[in-house]
């Protein structure tokens, strides 16, 4: 009797916690899996030569034929298109945070007439599809000069992202107390003050992710890069347009060409995504 | 902070300001935007052009925006489009006049110069290339061909018994249909099962004719690998084995025989009670009035059709020259095993050949998507034929008086709209 007791109560909790252990494991490998396992598929067709893309059965392990990825380097373009990207990136993230940022901080701080509708109307920018609107824009745009240039296109990029720079630099600003703000303007400083020393050093993180955010934005975008740029061509512009008319083993490369980039810069930008998701979740 | 900001944003405005001036006539296409395709028109067709040639395929939609948006504006960057037939009976109006080119020496085909004046007395638009639709089978597939059919003249029912055998002899549906959302399955319905069953593409749309077609079409679909909804180039599930015959436009069949010359074999498509329906492809060239420079522009047109360049155009698009271009004996394998196959085709004592839709302006997506909704309702959905074909034609019907387009082969001419009975 004492002994079953006894090996009973221990026991139980062992088991608990090691079936809890179990379930978080398998948790983190299925999620790494979803993950990795596209990318690892993606990476060996790219390294493999285009018979071994369309064979079967597959190895599952790249052959090393640098054959698909030479096509795309030697593609003519591809370099410029790559630098196009980037820069229209760049000055989206610019743009959408140097509007996004004081409309977030005005929106947390200020109470004005037409707020909520504001705060409505900032997401509806997201409510009309692009095919639509490309036509006018395009007119507008050649019409102005704008056409064909990398400011252009971030203008419009901007747009897209604009809603969501506001509305997370609008949790940002609300999630810092006022009365930091207000305890540094009895210490003396003035408004700006206030915001550069007090503020600005609490949301910098979050202010860096959302602009992460807005290059993402950027960075994806085809319709608008196809219709408003020619010489200028950003890369998704560039490849996405022929990529999906081309054979297997180019769509492999080509989805290569599109994914590593934009992995280098998350990796590169990580700490800050992980700051956001810290600030988000106070 | 905001220094760099300033000063980042200086130096990206400093750079994006400072476009170079570019003398290149920009061609723009929606015709070999397949990226290898793409690589072969500049490398071996284009690179010979003086002055350069910038080359850009695109997709219809970014394609039609951007040339409508500079129609629009009055002034832009294309120097010479290149797209189908029907994208550019689209905008007429907008061409410059191409009949004072200087052809001399060159021969291009009567019918195709006709089409290209679009019902004008100008020469809209000059015929570029041409292409079609045909069968390809593994050869492995050869042996389960009925008895008494032959390759070269097989009928819809005898390709539906070839289809049930293969799925009966090996276990799995070996047939393959284009049926996925980039596939070019409206073209078979348009251009091949109508004018085989009914010998109309729109005026018999209902008949008892089509609803025989597509019956013979559900058969077939029994016997066709499922997976075909999601097909768009053929090439490639004829080239992993998942299918031994199929239907597709040639230049989707190409790398099926160029990476195995020896495994597959091209062959006319079937013929049906009215004859061997056929949809001859034809993509042409045309200025828009506006282009940057007109000069250069023309210079590049007349270039696109020397016989040297209509030979270069083949061997990196597959599509095959307008005009009476020697082809040289050393054809890659796509070419020698597919030009006999379309020869065979339009030449066939049967041969009844259905064109691409004319007149139909923007509305010819519209047009593509009611012989789309049918194949789904009725193949897909399994919805009563008749039922699904009486609600179609009324669609049609109001297609063809909104877009005012009479008749094209293979339905007779027409006083007005096109009727659908």
């Amino acid at each position: 009797m004492t002994a079953t007791v006894e090996n009973d109560t221990p026991k139980a909790v062992e088991t608990a916690r090691s079936a809890g252990r179990f379930l978080f494991i398998a948790a983190v490998v299925l999620i790494c899996a979803w993950v990795l396992v596209p990318i690892y598929l993606l990476m060996v067709n790219t390294l493999s030569s285009p018979q071994e893309v369309t064979g079967f059965p597959k190895t599952g392990i790249p052959s090393f034929d640098f054959s698909s990825i030479q096509f795309f380097i030697s593609f003519a373009g591809v370099a410029k298109a790559l630098w196009n990207s980037v820069l229209v990136a760049v000055l989206t993230m610019i743009l959408s945070i140097g509007i996004g940022a004081p409309a977030g901080y005005a929106l947390s701080r200020f109470d004005f007439p037409g707020k909520e509708a504001f705060r409505m109307l900032v997401v509806m920018t997201r409510a009309f599809p692009l095919p639509l609107l490309a036509l006018p824009l395009a007119v507008l745009f050649i019409r102005t000069g704008l056409d064909d240039t990398a400011i252009g296109l971030a203008i419009v990029h901007t747009v897209l992202a604009i809603p969501f720079a506001v509305l997370i630099t609008f949790s940002l600003f609300s999630g810092i107390p006022l009365e930091l703000e207000e305890a540094a303007w009895t210490l003396g400083c003035n408004r700006w003050q206030a915001f550069q020393k007090v503020v600005l050093p609490l949301v910098l993180p979050g202010i860096a992710a959302s602009a992460v955010f807005a290059f993402t934005i950027s960075w994806n975008e085809v319709f608008a890069a196809a219709v408003l740029t020619i010489e200028n061509r950003t890369l998704p512009a560039f490849l996405v347009q022929n990529l999906n008319v081309s054979p297997l083993h180019l769509k492999f490369a080509g989805g290569a060409a599109m994914v590593i980039p934009a992995l280098i810069f998350i990796f590169a930008v990580r700490k800050y995504l992980f700051a956001m998701w810290g600030i988000a979740n106070r | 902070m905001k220094n760099t900001t300033k000063w980042l944003t200086g130096a990206a405005l400093s750079l994006t300001l400072a476009v170079p001036a570019n003398a290149q006539v920009l061609f723009w296409s929606t015709q070999a935007a397949p990226i290898e395709e793409t690589q072969r028109m500049r490398d071996n067709v284009l690179a010979g052009f003086e002055g350069g040639v910038d080359f850009q395929p695109q997709e219809v939609g970014p394609f039609i925006t951007r040339l409508e948006a500079e129609l629009e504006a009055g002034s832009g960057q294309i120097g010479l489009v290149g797209a189908l037939h029907g994208d550019l009976s689209t905008y007429a109006d907008s061409w410059a006049d191409l009949s004072g080119l200087d052809l001399a020496g060159i021969t291009v085909s009567d019918a195709f110069l006709e089409l290209g004046k679009l019902g004008t007395s100008e020469q809209k638009y000059l015929p570029w290339m041409q292409a079609n639709y045909v069968m390809a089978a593994n050869k492995q597939a050869l042996e389960y061909l009925p008895e008494g059919a032959d390759i070269n003249a097989l009928t819809y029912d005898q390709l539906v018994d070839w289809a049930q055998a293969m799925a009966e002899g090996t276990g799995s549906p070996k047939f393959g249909f284009p049926a996925g959302p980039q596939g070019l399955k409206h073209r078979f319905f348009q251009g091949f099962l109508l004018p085989s069953y009914a010998g109309s593409t729109v005026t018999k749309f209902a008949s008892a004719e089509a609803e025989a077609g597509w019956t013979m079409f559900q058969e077939l679909w029994q016997y066709t690998n499922p997976a075909s909804t999601n097909y768009a180039f053929m090439q490639e599930p004829l080239l992993t084995g998942d299918v031994w015959v199929a239907f597709d436009h040639i230049a989707r069949l190409a790398d099926a025989f160029n990476q195995q010359p020896d495994n597959f074999v091209a062959f006319p498509a079937p013929a049906g009670p009215m004859g061997r329906g056929f949809m001859p492809v034809l993509a042409g060239i045309a200025i828009p009035k506006g282009a940057p420079d007109m000069d250069a522009s023309m210079r590049l047109a007349q270039f696109m059709m020397q016989p040297e360049t209509q030979v270069a155009t083949l061997l990196a698009t597959n599509f095959y020259p307008t005009t009476d271009a020697a082809l040289p004996t050393d054809l890659p394998a796509s070419a020698q095993a597919l030009g006999p196959a379309i020869t065979a085709m339009t030449s066939a004592p049967d041969a009844l050949p259905a064109l691409l839709p004319v007149g139909l302006g923007d509305l010819g997506g519209q047009f593509n998507q009611v012989y789309t909704d049918t194949f789904e309702r009725i193949i897909l959905g399994g919805q009563p034929i008749r039922a699904v074909l009486d609600e179609q034609a009324g669609t049609l019907r109001s297609l063809m008086e909104q877009a005012n387009a009479p008749c094209w082969l293979p339905d007779a001419a027409s006083e007005g709209p096109c009727p659908v009975d």
